[in-house]
């Protein structure tokens, strides 16, 4: 493994350490918008051009932007004092490792039989490049490409209905705007 | 292990500990983030795979997960700006009625 | 041959059961019309297929395959020959006489349409006993009747007393159904079949072990026993007078309480296994007749005389039926319908005439207000008592003489003893009888009000069963017996011997006709100087030989301890106690599992990854 994709995947996996390690929301935030970052660099070292562009633009850019929002909407203070508990943070650990054991166990029982992949680092335009997505998705997937947007629309449609503000007074605390109707 | 594989294991490495995150944190904010993780790391998953087999199948497989982990997350988050009017917190363990 | 007209026989009365209690609940004076048209439809179809009987055919109906398994098969089959002719068209034909004089005794009862529901369908399911192929449609039968029975008796339920008379019915009935049973599952299990045309073939009956034919031929008589009122279950019938009369009339005279002796003819090869039977028989009705002869002596409420004069009489059936004469026994049993049925009807007729009073102690007199009924209780009275050329004398006379003829081992020297026995019995029924119609009818009236005739439409009945209590002996006597001779075993024909032959077989009724004439018109004094000398014997028979509370204690008492100690100890420890412990546990289970909803999100999803790991390592092949 060449040292650009060393420190890559270390950065993503610190980041994402980070994102839930941080006490503060805001800080999860950021940490996971550096993790996103990372993963698109993956996804370049990968040959998945299209995607890592798509997804600094989509999921960096968009969705952890409308995060952002919301976190500034509802100006929360670091989380309440309350710690999870010793046992419960082990279980969860244990478990986790058991998951992890689980989902890579076959891979690492095998490897040395997984085929061999080259890595290229350069980059070529016709492979992950849009137009041999492009060509993809317009024909082998055309009705789940079709489909999809067909759930934005939905996404959208009920984003709005669901915060819309209806007419109700907000307790005493300074979340959002005040009492404003 | 070879490059490769060493992808596969990231990707499950950061499943994990996606995972881990929704077992252990409160806010419903980073919840959600978390779910993002776990998301991604499929994602890395795919991409992999897709090298492996060298078609573009599995890219287009993640690019239909990022438009549907983006919907989810514009409602995602508008229910919890829902949750938040009623309860005035978005902390999980202020949301616990349905108990016995 | 497959005949529709045995099934509508039956169905007709079913169909007017339930058609007369819903129409009568809008219009109450139609429950009686219909339910007496159904009946007498019933007799139509019973006439018309009699007529068409011929040699030795008979005609079925298959209702239903019913019980179809295996290699069991029992379907539910009618069956009309000789000798369910002869039953039908007593039933029906009856059975019409009494519904129709029930439209004029229960005029103003408000219950009417039920009380014309439960008569239609006691006549079905004596008809399906009556015409049924196999033991267990008879069985249906069987019950039905015993249902209708308990249903009637206690009519007017909410008397208390009545109530219980009819559950006292209900039960005894229930202790002879046990005998059917037993016999039933004998039969099958040696022979395997329950049909009736099968049963009597003595290659089947070869198959029945020697011991088993002894249990079944005493279960089947324990049935009759049951139905048919004789020791030691025959108390039910006097208390069962506590019904209306009509039903006294139906069922405790002409068509329930022959259904014994029906089922005693039909099983003849079965009861004639083991010898003893019969002899059992034979020696149960001898001491069933005498006691209820003795009892009715001393009996003041009409209805009770009459009760237990059909026990006696019943008694005398059987004596017929335990020396192998059955045909006789089935004559008497014809004709015991004809007078009997007079007596109670005219009886009713004298209830309703005088308000509801049933002692005869209060009555007298009633020859002048009633004229008619008169008359009729009179020639029932001779016929019961054996008079030529009345219909009793010869159906008595028969029985009496196949008595002389008897040829059973266990019988050896006994049987001038039971001959003499029964002469015995029958100048005290004659006695008895004279004696109730004198305190009802002659004398001077002793009770209260004013008696009047009964209506038309009551009267009309009871003459028309007076004429044949007077020309129906006379007119059968001479074909019945070869009549029946398909179904059941010869007996041998007698001749009447002349005049002085009926003259001689009437003597035992004048005798008894005489001695109450005595005692009770000529020289009341008499009979007083006898009654205070013969105590004993009032007592005892006035106190019913104190039967009933024998049965009471040997019989009720234990019963009622051992269901004491039942329902304390096994329904409330064991039964309840097992029901809470498992609710209780339940709840315990459930009180601790219910805590995995903590309404945490994240022990929801803790749960949710540790599911998803135990799936994982069950299905990846984890190293």
């Amino acid at each position: 493994m060449s040292f650009m994709e060393f420190v890559i995947a270390a950065v993503g996996i610190a980041s994402a350490i980070g994102v839930v390690g941080f006490r503060n929301p805001l800080s999860s935030a950021f940490s996971l918008i550096v993790h996103l970052l990372a993963v698109a660099g993956l996804y370049a070292l990968l040959g998945a051009h299209f995607l890592a562009v798509s997804q600094v633009v989509v999921y960096a850019g968009a969705i952890m932007v409308l995060v952002l929002f919301v976190l500034m909407l509802l100006n929360l203070k670091s989380e309440s004092g309350r710690r999870i508990g010793i046992i419960r943070s082990a279980i969860t650990v244990g478990i986790g490792l058991v998951i992890f054991l689980a989902v890579s166990g076959p891979m690492l029982a095998q490897f040395d039989n997984l085929p061999q992949a080259t890595l290229d680092h350069n980059i070529k335009a016709s492979e992950g490049g849009v137009k041999a997505i492009g060509e993809l998705l317009y024909s082998k997937y055309m009705v789940q490409f079709e489909l999809s947007s067909l759930v934005l629309l939905v996404g959208v449609v009920g984003a709005v209905m669901l915060a819309k503000r209806k007419n109700v007074q907000l307790t005493p605390r300074e979340g959002g705007l005040g009492g404003a109707k | 292990m070879d490059p490769i594989s060493s992808y596969l294991g990231i990707s499950c490495l950061l499943f994990t500990i996606g995972g881990i995150g929704l077992c252990l944190r409160r806010n419903a904010i980073v919840l959600f983030m978390c779910v993002e993780m776990m998301l991604n790391a499929v994602n890395l998953a795919f991409v992999a795979f897709s090298k492996i087999h060298g078609n573009l199948d599995g890219q287009v497989a993640v690019f239909f997960v990022m438009v549907i982990a983006a919907a989810e997350s514009a409602i995602g988050l508008a229910i919890i700006l829902s949750v938040f009017r009623s309860v005035a917190s978005i902390e999980t363990t202020d949301a616990a009625e349905l108990k016995w | 041959m497959e005949d529709t007209r045995v099934a509508l026989v039956v169905l007709i009365p079913l169909l007017g059961s339930i058609v007369s209690y819903a129409l009568g609940r809008a219009a109450p004076k139609v429950a009686g019309a219909l339910a007496t048209a159904a009946v007498a439809t019933a007799f139509y179809f019973v006439v018309s297929l009699w007529q068409a009987l011929e040699g030795g055919q008979s005609f079925t109906f298959t209702l239903s395959s019913w019980l179809s398994f295996a290699d069991v098969r029992l379907p539910l089959e009618l069956y009309f020959d000789k000798l369910s002719a002869v039953m039908c068209l007593v039933v029906t034909g009856v059975g019409s006489l009494i519904h129709l004089y029930s439209i004029g005794y229960m005029a103003e009862d408000e219950s009417r349409p039920r009380f014309f529901s439960y008569l239609n369908l006691f006549i079905a399911s004596m008809l399906i006993l009556v015409l049924g192929k196999s033991l267990p449609v008879i069985f249906i039968g069987w019950e039905g009747v015993g249902l209708c029975s308990y249903l009637l008796i206690g009519f007017w339920y909410t008397n208390p007393d009545f109530a219980s008379a009819g559950r006292k019915a209900f039960v005894m009935n229930r202790i002879g159904d046990l005998g059917f049973l037993v016999a039933m599952a004998i039969l099958y299990h040696s022979c395997g079949s329950l049909d009736i045309t099968v049963l009597n073939r003595p290659e089947v009956l070869a198959r029945v072990p020697s011991e088993m034919g002894l249990i079944a031929g005493i279960a089947l008589f324990l049935a009759a026993t049951g139905k048919s009122a004789q020791l030691p279950l025959f108390t039910w019938l006097p208390d069962a007078m506590a019904g209306p009369t009509p039903v006294s009339a139906l069922i405790h005279a002409a068509t329930m309480v022959t259904a014994g002796i029906y089922l005693m003819a039909r099983m003849f090869g079965v009861i004639e296994l083991d010898p003893l039977v019969p002899a059992i028989i034979l020696w149960t009705a001898f001491a069933t007749s005498a006691i209820a002869a003795l009892i009715a002596i001393s009996q003041n409420d009409i209805k009770k005389v009459l009760a237990y004069s059909t026990v006696s009489q019943l008694g005398f059936m059987f004596l017929a039926v335990g020396v192998g004469a059955y045909s006789v026994a089935l004559f008497h049993v014809v004709t015991h319908a004809f007078f009997k049925a007079c007596l109670f009807m005219s009886a009713g007729s004298v209830i309703h005439g005088c308000h509801h009073e049933q002692d005869m102690r209060r009555m007298g007199g009633l020859a002048r207000s009633m004229p008619l009924t008169c008359l009729s209780y009179g020639a029932a009275t001779l016929a019961i008592a054996g008079i030529a050329p009345f219909a009793g004398y010869f159906s008595k006379h028969a029985i009496l003489e196949s008595l002389a003829h008897a040829h059973n081992p266990y019988l050896h020297g006994y049987s001038e003893l039971i001959g003499l026995g029964a002469t015995a019995i029958a100048i005290c029924t004659a006695f008895y009888m004279t004696r109730s119609f004198i305190l009802t009818f002659l004398g001077s009236y002793r009770g209260e009000g004013h008696p009047h005739e009964a209506p038309m439409v009551m009267t009309a009945p009871v003459l028309v069963l007076a004429a044949l209590s007077v020309v129906g002996g006379v007119v059968l006597h001479h074909g019945f017996f070869t009549y029946l001779q398909g179904p059941l075993p010869p007996v041998a024909e007698h001749s009447g011997g002349g005049i002085v032959g009926y003259v001689l077989g009437s003597l035992p009724g004048l005798l008894g006709i005489a001695a109450a004439y005595a005692l009770f018109v000529i020289a009341p004094a008499v009979k007083d100087q006898i009654r205070n000398a013969l105590w004993v014997g009032e007592k005892l028979s006035s106190r019913k030989f104190y039967l009933d509370e024998v049965l009471g204690l040997l019989v009720i008492a234990p019963i009622r301890g051992l269901s004491g100690v039942v329902s304390r100890v096994l329904d409330q420890s064991v039964s309840i106690g097992t029901g809470n412990a498992i609710g209780g546990i339940s709840r315990a289970v459930g009180e601790l599992t219910c805590r995995v909803t903590t309404g945490q999100v994240s022990t929801y999803v803790l749960w949710m990854f540790a599911s998803a790991a135990l799936l994982l390592y069950c299905f990846l092949p984890v190293r």
